[in-house]
């Protein structure tokens, strides 16, 4: 009894996942033939691209081992190699979900650590939405923590739910209603997958995966059955609103109900108050959780969600609106955010972000921008073998459109990117000498704005 | 007086890649369908002993091998096309090549990379790759100076050079006794430990450095032997993890660096891999073999303004003849942390702008933490410039600067000098290709403890590749300096605050802002 009671640090498992289908390689080794087989090119390669095969001649080159060094280019006496980005490659995925993301995001649901390389950064000075924005960190004056290599302890946990502003006593008894929270240990949860032909394994991957996690997924009612039952506490139930009505029993042990409003139109507060009355009927314990789209003016409407009673707020975006304009992704959660400061109920209520992430920096870059946590949609999808699709369902020739075969092994790779962002959050947070991840919501100051900053330095006066 | 008239300027040599072959802008491709060999081509080309032709296609489809010129020379590419022009069968096209369009990344384009060979190799410009801006999109590529928007056809920077114009810099501006150390271009090289990159490498540095008569860092990783007979010019480093650090080292040195921060990893350790401790690493650094390597961060003696201020003195007590140089990244409050500095006795302020280089750094690091070196230096400079202590600490900046024109950039930015770590690695033969932290390292030799590896660099090869950029550069600086009319590159800093107005400012102009 008193060691479980005993402290244990959160830790993720992480065991290698390959992807069952490979991305193309990056580059594409070509050998043309006026090679006539000097094998330079095979003392000068130190990846393996260049070999001799069983004849004793150099074999065709291996494009997937290739990482660009030209050595071999260099080093051909009579130019019969040339290098180039495979035409492949470059196709994949589009200008969001670019083919460095993808890459990346294999290499992470693979392997669930943290992409390392050398040389500086060589990508654009800056751009839209997301990468518009750098972050701050502490130098000499405030202490930093050393997170990711262990030593220190950082928290990536938070909250959803509602948090009074202040409870209530009666001659020394407790009146106010005790706060319903839950606690998940990573700021990221899991979002239904599109539809597909057999969402079977694939949502009960993903439901694996966060009870692994110890986090939530979103589930679809019509995708909720027995196979999922025993998961029930990690599940998120996405009512929409016809299905609230009929959802009667199955709410048993689910502890976060989401009503799905970004289908609807207006009159989408009264709507959502008579769905919240019949779900509160229902049990008064779990926990409602309302999405919904960003548009103009939707600011007061989640304001208005809060005061109804809603618990927590999912602020949705577009993925594919995002693609088109990913500076809607970091003014949605701004606007939202600054609204519900601006009424001074910020911290009352729980605000979860979902739309355009796409690389672990957008982690701790919502979070700054004020959300308490983030949805993972497309980008898990992504690290499954989706050829990224937007919209409701996948695509005729994605993969995904059949599910996945091996759920220990959808879950795993899950896992793995959850872990890999997790760590990327902790450098950010260790580099900024914060402790925990709730503290860096809403810190706008810990970010630089590349507009702004420009505008600044070099766009003063008129 | 010009201090060039004091030094005796290094010699160009021609040093070519040790490789038979090369990477060119262009391709000429000739179908073999229709080509009769006629020769016509041969005689119009400019080069005669042209170029090396990889004729793709035509292997692809005969399997046979043409080559009409000799590999000796570059093509002039899309300027000239006259074995286009000439060929009867329309058998030629001439297309960037595939290496061309593979190379690089956009702040180091594929142009800049080979412009910087091509200046390592023969110390001059040939205006055939773009070799002043990258293609980033924002900072430097999209600054120019004024003069450069009516400027015509290729210069030839040879002309511009002026034995009259100083480009030194002084590196102590305090009046505090210690020396006044002036180096004659306001560039030195950045800090690179023994680890990250390899001996051979270090040396080259050295002895280019010791050619300028400027400074090379040795970074955190202790100071190997073979640099002692460089020692007039080597800085060395305290960072957060001791490696290699001891009084000797320190009492060495005429510039010592305490290294607060690194522009690619701010707020973050440094990581040397298991892979790359050496036993020779390992000795230097008074560590174990193959055992990975963590600098913590920051210096857990240092946490306040206070702390600081002992640091930078403990170091001043150990060397009294040295200079202080801190190294700081670059944070919101980038210019509170820079005022510190000066209060606490530092000679030098380095400012390392988040796109700087690294053996081995985390990309979410590398891409989103710290702002570029482009905004740091205005916003530094203004600041200490309102504080009434701009002329008494000497600013130098670094990470992200690739070419002689960055380098006049950041310093009609504010900068006193910069501090040049890539562009070094880059002439060496660097191509970017960012695996230097993985396996046996770098497959050019540079970034690499692997015995095999980096006997391909040459110590006395790499110094020239290294003296051929840099004259090519003080040719690049006389010449910007010819077109603003000035005499001194210390007059191209500007003495109050930097503020652009209309998208201009001084002999500035960014393209985003320009108006009118």
């Amino acid at each position: 009894m008193k060691y479980e009671r005993a402290f244990k640090r959160y830790n993720i498992e992480v065991k290698e996942a390959p992807a069952k289908v490979k991305l193309p390689p990056k580059y594409l080794v070509k050998r043309y033939a006026n090679c006539v087989n000097l094998q330079e090119c095979v003392n000068a390669c130190i990846y393996g691209v260049h070999i001799i095969g069983e004849d004793g001649r150099v074999a065709e080159p291996i494009s997937e081992k290739c990482r660009g060094c030209f050595v071999c280019v260099l080093t051909c006496p009579r130019g019969a190699i040339s290098v180039e980005i495979n035409p492949e490659f470059a196709k994949l995925g589009d200008t969001y979900f670019t083919p460095e993301r993808m890459e990346t995001i294999y290499f992470e649901a693979e392997t669930g650590r943290v992409p390392v390389s050398g040389a500086g950064y060589g990508g654009p000075f800056a751009g839209r939405g997301f990468d518009g924005m750098w972050f701050d960190f502490s130098e000499i004056v405030r202490p930093t923590r050393d997170g990711i290599h262990g030593r220190e302890y950082i928290s990536t946990s938070v909250d959803l739910g509602r948090k009074p502003p202040y409870l209530s006593f009666k001659e020394g008894r407790l009146i106010s209603e005790v706060p319903r929270v839950i606690e998940i240990p990573v700021p990221m949860i899991l979002d239904s997958p599109l539809r597909n032909n057999r969402y079977l394994n694939l949502q009960l991957a993903v439901v694996k995966a966060a009870n692994k996690l110890g986090t939530l997924a979103v589930v679809r009612k019509d995708h909720y059955g027995y196979y999922l039952s025993r998961y029930r506490g990690n599940i998120i139930l996405r009512l929409s609103l016809a299905e609230v009505n009929e959802v009667g029993k199955v709410v048993k042990g689910i502890k976060v109900i989401e009503v799905d409003l970004t289908k609807s139109k207006e009159p989408r507060i009264k709507v959502f108050k008579e769905a919240l009355a019949t779900l509160r009927d229902l049990d008064r314990s779990t926990l409602i959780s309302v999405r919904f789209r960003y548009a103009e003016g939707v600011s007061k409407e989640a304001y208005l969600y809060f005061k109804e009673g809603a618990d927590i707020l999912h602020l949705s975006v577009n993925d594919l609106k995002v693609k088109d304009d990913p500076d809607l992704a970091v003014r949605a959660i701004r606007k939202v955010h600054g609204y519900l400061v601006n009424k001074g109920v910020r911290d009352e209520v729980t605000l979860i972000f979902s739309g355009g992430i796409a690389e672990a920096s957008h982690i701790p870059k919502s979070i700054i921008l004020g959300a308490d946590a983030v949805c993972l949609g497309l980008a898990y999808q992504v690290a499954l073998g989706c050829k990224v699709c937007y919209g409701e369902e996948h695509k005729e020739d994605c993969p995904l459109r059949e599910g996945v075969d091996d759920v220990d092994w959808a879950a795993q790779r899950i896992i793995n990117l959850v872990n890999a962002w997790r760590d990327q959050l902790l450098e950010v947070l260790s580099g900024m000498g914060l402790r925990d991840v709730r503290r860096l919501r809403g810190e706008m100051g810990r970010a630089m704005f590349y507009k702004e900053l420009d505008a600044k330095v070099f766009g003063g006066g008129t | 007086m010009s201090l060039l008239k004091g030094l005796r300027l290094p010699e160009v040599k021609q040093v070519p890649f040790p490789y038979p072959n090369r990477i060119d802008k262009y391709e000429v491709v000739i179908e073999r369908d229709r080509c009769t060999a006629c020769g016509s081509c041969v005689e119009v080309c400019p080069t005669y002993l042209g170029k090396s032709i990889v004729d793709y296609e035509a292997f692809e489809k005969v399997g046979g091998i043409i080559r009409l010129f000799n590999p000796n020379d570059i093509c002039e590419g899309f300027k000239c096309m006259k074995c286009v022009n000439v060929c009867p069968h329309g058998a030629i096209s001439v297309r960037l090549s595939k290496e061309y369009l593979t190379l690089g990344d956009h702040r180091w384009t594929s142009d800049l990379i080979l412009s910087t060979w091509e200046q390592a190799e023969r110390g001059k410009v040939s205006w055939r790759y773009e070799h002043r801006v990258g293609a980033s999109g924002g900072g430097f590529d999209k600054l120019r100076f004024d003069f450069e928007l009516d400027e015509e056809g290729p210069i030839n920077y040879d002309d511009f050079f002026d034995p009259d114009i100083d480009t030194s810099i002084t590196l102590n501006k305090r009046d505090d006794g210690r020396p006044r150390i002036t180096i004659p271009i306001p560039i030195y090289g950045a800090d690179m430990s023994f680890g990250s990159i390899s001996l051979n490498v270090m040396l080259a540095r050295a002895k280019a450095a010791q050619a300028w008569d400027t400074f090379v860092g040795t970074g955190e990783g202790g100071y190997p032997e073979e640099l002692i007979p460089y020692k007039e010019h080597v800085i060395t480093q305290v960072a957060t993890g001791h490696f290699g650090v001891n009084a000797k080292t320190i009492r060495r040195a005429r510039i010592v660096v305490l290294k607060y921060a690194q522009g690619a990893k701010p707020g973050l350790g440094g990581h040397l891999l298991a892979d790359k401790v050496t036993p020779e690493v390992a000795k230097i650094r008074e560590t174990v073999p193959y055992v990975s390597l963590f600098s913590p961060f920051p210096f857990h003696n240092v946490y306040s303004v206070e702390d600081h201020y002992r640091h930078v003195q403990l170091i001043k007590d150990i060397n009294p003849k040295a200079l202080v140089a801190v190294k700081i990244s670059t944070p919101v409050d980038v210019d509170m942390v820079a005022i510190g500095s000066y209060y606490a006795g530092a000679n030098i302020l380095q400012i390392d702008g988040g796109c700087g280089g690294t053996g081995a750094a985390p990309i979410i690091a590398k891409k989103n933490i710290a702002m570029p070196i482009e905004y740091a230096i205005p916003i530094v400079h203004n600041y200490l410039v309102r504080e009434g202590v701009r002329d008494k600490i000497v600013l130098m900046a670094s990470g992200g600067i690739r070419t002689a024109f960055d380098v006049a950039k950041i310093i009609a930015l504010g900068a006193d000098g910069a501090v040049i770590g890539t562009a070094e690695l880059v002439a060496l033969g660097c191509k970017r290709c960012r695996n230097c932290e993985r396996g046996r390292g770098c497959p050019s030799g540079i970034a690499t403890t692997d015995p095999v590896l980096s006997k391909r660099i040459d110590p006395k090869w790499g110094a020239q590749r290294i003296i051929n950029l840099y004259f090519s550069w003080l040719k690049q600086w006389h010449y910007i300096l010819t077109m603003l009319n000035l005499k001194s590159i210390k007059d191209l800093r500007p003495k109050g605050e930097v503020k652009f107005v209309n998208g201009r400012f001084n002999h500035l102009i960014h393209l985003d802002y320009l108006k009118g």
